[in-house]
Order: structure tokens, then sequence, then C-alpha cells
């Protein structure tokens, strides 16, 4: 896997909020933290080998349809599908590491990374931006709900928001899509209904994700806004007589926005999991687009070469924001 | 959306008196008395009490309950309903509104035709919403296809429920090790990329079930396997309520009185502590089931769970997806009906939040 200067800055960040929190909070608790990783994407990995063992067909029938019995057997010995499954499950683990996800069995010779590595960077930049216009959007309503706690205005924004945020990624983008539809046919202006290329395009997806994500933001900024609102600095700020905007903003925002960080990691699946819909449903060639059209192909290699890899992502940003938290609020070290 | 809330739900704690010899003179004497003359509620009581008076809850389970049973009972009127046509496979037979108002009768005929509801006549009852691509009655698909929702949900709720009490209690009421490795084996699970792992289990094990379950029985197949894997990923958050509640129980009085009287740990178990679990289990499903018709749906879209022929909300929305210029309706009825089905039970499942939950209002 060749690594371009991208992947070598997150690596280095990665490693340095190790260090850094190794210093800071103790070796102990990110040692633990990374033990728990690996348990994780050892059960991960394990359930994904596994559930390609059982599925009938052997990738080796599918390559050579017209095949002797005798060749069959051959080719089943030179990839080691005559061995038994612990066998194949450590040759599978330790290709893991290696970054080599095995051979595609739909397009020949076409290995597993070379495919994921494409729509990676177009996944992530379509996530990345959607969890900014999430923060950008949802930080905000939350502030404001909070300020206004149990006037009309903040029970109608915070059901709005737990609508939006209730309602699936899969429903929102017909609707979307409808909508276009039904502006080009009225001659009006409008955005591409699916598709891929263009700048414009980018406006669905993230427009979408950030719609149905900001809701969670949302609700947790005022919840931890009315705790810290609650809170004796926030009524000593009051007694100096500061202005209520100072208040908010420099004494009770602030310590608000430290819960906000432990809300990426759920916040990274949430997107992970809407990307499937967004990708197939609006035609974006990312790695949720290729996972879904492998399994209407029963490209197992596929599925669980993506599996695999938004599972470590998500664990790793779990774990990485579990270390920041801890760097940001000391009082985590204690339990 | 915070899950730790909902660990500390009021519980009824009637104290089994009858259960126990109950000795003349003795606190449970005195709480028996007390019981038998007190006119107070029980929190369960208090928590239905409550809800009732939560207007806007009220009203959207009468939604929720109005689509769901409707849904099997209006079959049996639509399929008398309507005037006899032409048409069918071959396009020149007779037909009552019991055949082409049957969710899986293909109309060649008669495919693609946007809603007949309007003008109002007896033409308006042929296909009220319209057919998709192959004829068939929205209508009736719509219908069908909730009825699977249900069904698969309700196998979720027996796998999570009967994972969770097991694994809770168990978690809860022995710790030590067992409970310890209870508790690691639950965090790894809720690790992990729950849809992910349900889209692998329906490529992998979908070709397995297709071979056990043939012909009549293939919908079924695709259910159960839906409902396997949907109920594997849910039970985590149902043992993390009942491992805390037995926790919770654990140091309450009347169990230390059953552990005085002799009683064995397994009598206590499923006569004293998972009878007190019933309210908590009942509030944590009734949110799971919303997860589950959405999860349902999702996979289906995704090509993961059910297969064409059967009537899934999400089958009909990935069918309709690429007829959005000439047909537009077929992908909005079952879209405006899971939107419905996701507002009622948001409603719902806030209601019976408050409602067990009167301290926690954020």
């Amino acid at each position: 896997m060749q690594l371009n200067i991208a992947e070598v800055i997150a690596v280095l960040l990665v490693a340095a909020v190790f260090t850094f929190g190794g210093i800071r909070i103790g070796l102990r608790f990110v040692i633990r933290r990374l033990a728990g990783l690996i348990f994780v994407m050892l059960g991960v990995s394990f359930i994904t080998f596994i559930l390609g063992y059982i599925t009938p067909g052997s990738p080796v029938d599918l390559l050579c349809s017209k095949c002797t019995v005798e060749k069959l057997a051959a080719l089943h010995h030179f990839y080691g599908l005559d061995q038994p499954w612990y066998v194949q499950y450590w040759t599978f683990l330790t290709n893991l590491l290696h970054f080599d996800l095995g051979l595609s069995f739909q397009i020949r010779g076409l290995r597993v990374t070379d495919l994921l590595s494409q729509g990676i960077p177009i996944s992530a930049q379509i996530g990345v931006l959607a969890i900014i216009c999430q923060v950008l959007i949802g930080v905000p309503v939350g502030i404001f709900a909070a300020v206004r706690a149990g006037k009309w205005s903040d029970t109608m924004l915070m059901t709005i928001m737990l609508l939006f945020f209730a309602l699936p990624t899969f429903i929102v983008i017909p609707f979307y899509q409808l909508a276009m539809v039904q502006l080009s046919q009225h001659g009006l202006p409008f955005l591409p209904v699916a598709g891929w290329g263009d700048p414009i395009n980018f406006v669905a997806p993230v427009g979408i994700l950030a719609l149905v994500g900001m809701g969670f933001y949302a609700r947790l900024t005022r919840t931890t806004m009315l705790e810290v609102l609650g809170q004796d600095y926030v009524r000593t700020a009051r007694a100096k007589g500061l202005t209520e905007r100072t208040v908010v903003y420099r004494h009770a925002f602030r310590n608000s926005l430290v819960p906000l960080v432990t809300a990426l990691g759920p916040a990274l699946a949430f997107i992970v999991g809407g990307a499937f819909f967004t990708e197939s449903l609006l035609n974006i060639p990312g790695i949720g687009f290729m996972a879904v059209s492998a399994i209407s192909t029963k490209d197992m290699p596929v599925v669980q070469g993506t599996v695999i890899m938004v599972a470590a992502a998500v664990a790793v940003m779990n774990l990485v924001v579990d270390v920041v938290y801890g760097i940001l609020d000391p009082r985590i070290k204690a339990s | 959306m915070d899950t730790k809330d909902k660990t500390n739900l009021n519980i009824p704690n009637e104290i089994r008196a009858e259960e126990l010899e109950v000795i003349p003179g003795s606190i449970e004497a005195l709480d028996q008395a007390a019981a038998e003359g007190a006119t107070s509620i029980s929190p369960l009581q208090a928590a239905i009490r409550r809800f009732w008076h939560d207007k806007r809850a009220v009203f959207f389970l009468g939604v929720v309950l109005f689509i769901l049973i409707g849904s099997y009972i209006f079959p049996f009127i639509y399929t008398h309903v309507g005037p006899p046509i032409t048409g069918g496979i071959l396009g020149n037979q007779q037909m009552g509104p019991s055949m082409y108002h049957d969710p899986y009768q293909i109309d060649l005929s008669r495919s693609d035709i946007p809603g007949t509801f309007l003008p109002l006549g007896p033409q308006s009852m042929v296909h009220p919403l319209g057919t998709d691509a192959i004829g068939r009655d929205i209508l009736a698909r719509l219908m069908a296809g909730v009825n699977i929702s249900i069904e698969v949900a309700l196998m979720v709720e027996i796998f999570d429920i009967g994972l969770g009490i097991l694994l809770g209690a168990l978690a809860g009421w022995f710790g030590g090790w067992l409970g310890m490795g209870l508790d690691r084996f639950t965090d790894i699970v809720f690790a992990f990329p729950g849809l992910l792992l349900i889209l692998l289990i329906g490529a992998a094990l979908g070709p397995v079930f297709d071979g056990v379950f043939k012909g009549q029985s293939a919908i079924f197949g695709r259910m159960l396997m839906l409902a396997l894997a949907l109920g594997l990923l849910s039970w985590p958050l149902m043992m993390r309520y009942v491992r805390g509640q037995t926790l919770e129980l654990k140091e309450r009085q009347f169990i230390e009185a059953a552990r005085t009287a002799g009683t064995s740990t397994f009598t206590i178990l499923t006569k004293h502590i998972v009878p007190n679990l019933l309210s908590i289990v009942v509030v944590a499903s009734t949110l799971n089931i919303l997860a589950t018709i959405v999860g349902e749906a999702g996979i289906s879209l995704l090509g993961a769970g059910l297969k064409p022929p059967a009537a899934s909300l999400g089958l009909m929305i990935s069918d309709s997806v690429s007829k959005i210029y000439s047909s537009w309706t077929e992908l909005f009825w079952p879209c405006i009906l899971l939107v419905i089905l996701v507002i009622a039970f948001s409603f719902v499942g806030d209601g019976v939040n408050d409602a067990f939950n009167p301290r926690k209002k954020d």
C-alpha cells in the first residue's frame, strides 16, 4: 500500500495523541483502551472471516467454472482453501496486517485494497464535510435552545431536531430526489438528482447527512449547556455583572465544548451508516457504494474488506476520542 | 440518544410477601398489612397514568396501533372491495378484488398506473394508490410490507429479550469473573459497527437460508435471517439495562429476605428478579421496535435483506427509485408510510420514556 502525505499526517497525528495522552493521563489508561481496541478488531475480523468461510460456493468455483475436478482441487490447494478453518483464519489475519485483503471474485486479478483505495477519498471527503456542517448548524441551534430553555421556540426547535434525527437517511434521499424532479419539470433551478464528478454533486450527500445528523449535536449541546449554565462559576460570572452574552459565550459555551468531543465517535459511526444509503441511492462511487454493489454480485472479499476497514476506522476514532477527552478533562482519569 | 438515562427506570417493587413464610409480628407481616390496606399505586400504574396524561404520546400511540393492527385487518376488507376487471399475467383473465388486491398478483396490462382513487366511482377502488412496475397493487403491498416489518420486529424482540435477560441477570447477579467476562463480551459486541455487520451477515447467510427455506417459505427464511442479524446486534443494550436493574434489585430487602429464608439462587432469579425486570424490558423493547422496522427496510433496500417477491417497504423504495421521472407516486407511498411510522414511534417512545422516567426531563 502506497502512503501519501495525508495518510502520513494522519498516522503522525494519531501517534502524537497517544504519546501526549500517555504522558498526560497515564500510560495505563491508554494501554487499556488499546487492548480493548485490539479485542474489538479481533472479534470483527473473526466474524468477518467466519461469515465468508461458511458462504456456500467457493471463490475458485466462481473463477473457473469449466475446470476439471483435478484442476479445481489443485486451485483449492493453491489458495489454501483445503486447509482447516483456523489455519485459514491465521492466514487471513496475517494478510490483514500486511494490508492485503485478497482478490476480488468478480473482477479478475483486482486487489480489494486497490478497489477500496479509489473509494476511500470520496467517502472521507463527504464524511468530513458532513460532520463539519452538522457541528456548524447543530451547536448554534443547541445554544439557542438552551438559552431559551422551556420557551416555545426551544420546544419547537428540539421537536424538529428530534424528527430529523429519527428520520432514516434512505427516506430523506427519495424526498430530495422527488423535490428536484418536480423543480426541474416546472422549469425552476434544481440540483442534480444523482451522480458524481462535479463539485455540485457534493451538495446533496453532505446536505442530507448534515440534516439528519445535526439533531444529535443540537440535543447534546443543549443538555451540556443547561448543565454548565447551572454551575457556580456561571453564577459568579453573572454576579460580577458581566453581560449575558459574555457569560454564555465566554464562560458557559467553552466548557460545554468538552463533552462534544465524545460525540465525534458516534457521529462517525452514524456517517458511515448513512454513507451506504447516500452513496448507493445517489450513485457516488465511495466505499459504501462498492460494498453494496459487491453484495449484489456476491463478491465477498470486497464486502469483508469494507467491513474491516470501516470497523477499524470507527474503533480507532473512538479510541482517539477517548484519549483526547482524557487530555481535555483530567477528572476522567479518576474513573 | 444518551442511553445511560434509561438504566435507572422505576420498577414495580411490590414485595411478594405471599411467597415468603410470614412470621407474625415480623417486618414482612407489617409490610403485608400495609400493602393490603394501602391506597398507594405501584410505580408501573403511576407510569401508565403519566403516559395517559401525555396527549401527544397517546395520539401517536393511536396512529401506531391503527397502522400496525390495520395492516392485518384491512386486507380482509380490501380483498372484497372493487369491481371485476379483465387483466392478469395473460391479460385476458377475469379478476375479482380478491385477486388483483393480492400483494403478489402480477398484472402486466396494468403496470405503473397512477392512483385511481380520484375521481370517486366504482373504478376508483381498482388500484387506489396505483400499481408498481409489474402491476402489483401498491396499497396491498404496503399492508403486506408492514406485516413483514412487524413479524421481523417480534422475532427480533424474542432474541433481544431472551439474550438480554439471560446474560444481564447472570452478569448482574453473580458479578465476579463471570460478570466481568460477560461485561467485556457485551462491550465488544456493542462496539461493532452494527449496519456493516448486518450487511455482512445478509450477504453471507442469505444464500445459506435460501438453500434451507425454498418455495413458499423462502420469504420466511429471509425474515428469520434478518431477525437473527438484528437480534444479535440489539441485545447488548437490553443486557445493560437488565444488568443495571439486577444490580439495584440485588441490594433490596425482599431479596435479602428471600436469601435468609433459604431460597435457592435459581428460584430467586426466576421468581423475584425476572418479574421485577418486566417494565424495563417492555420499555426497552418498545423503543427497539422502531429501530428494527427501519433497519429491516434499510437492509432490504441495500439488497442484503428480503428478496424481490417479498413486499418489504425497503424493497419497494429500491424498486421505484429509478422511476422518479415517470411514476413518482410509487416511490412516494412507501416513503411517506415510513415517515409516519418513524414520527409516531418517536413521540410514543418519548412519552414512554417520560412516563417511566419522570425525574429526567432534559
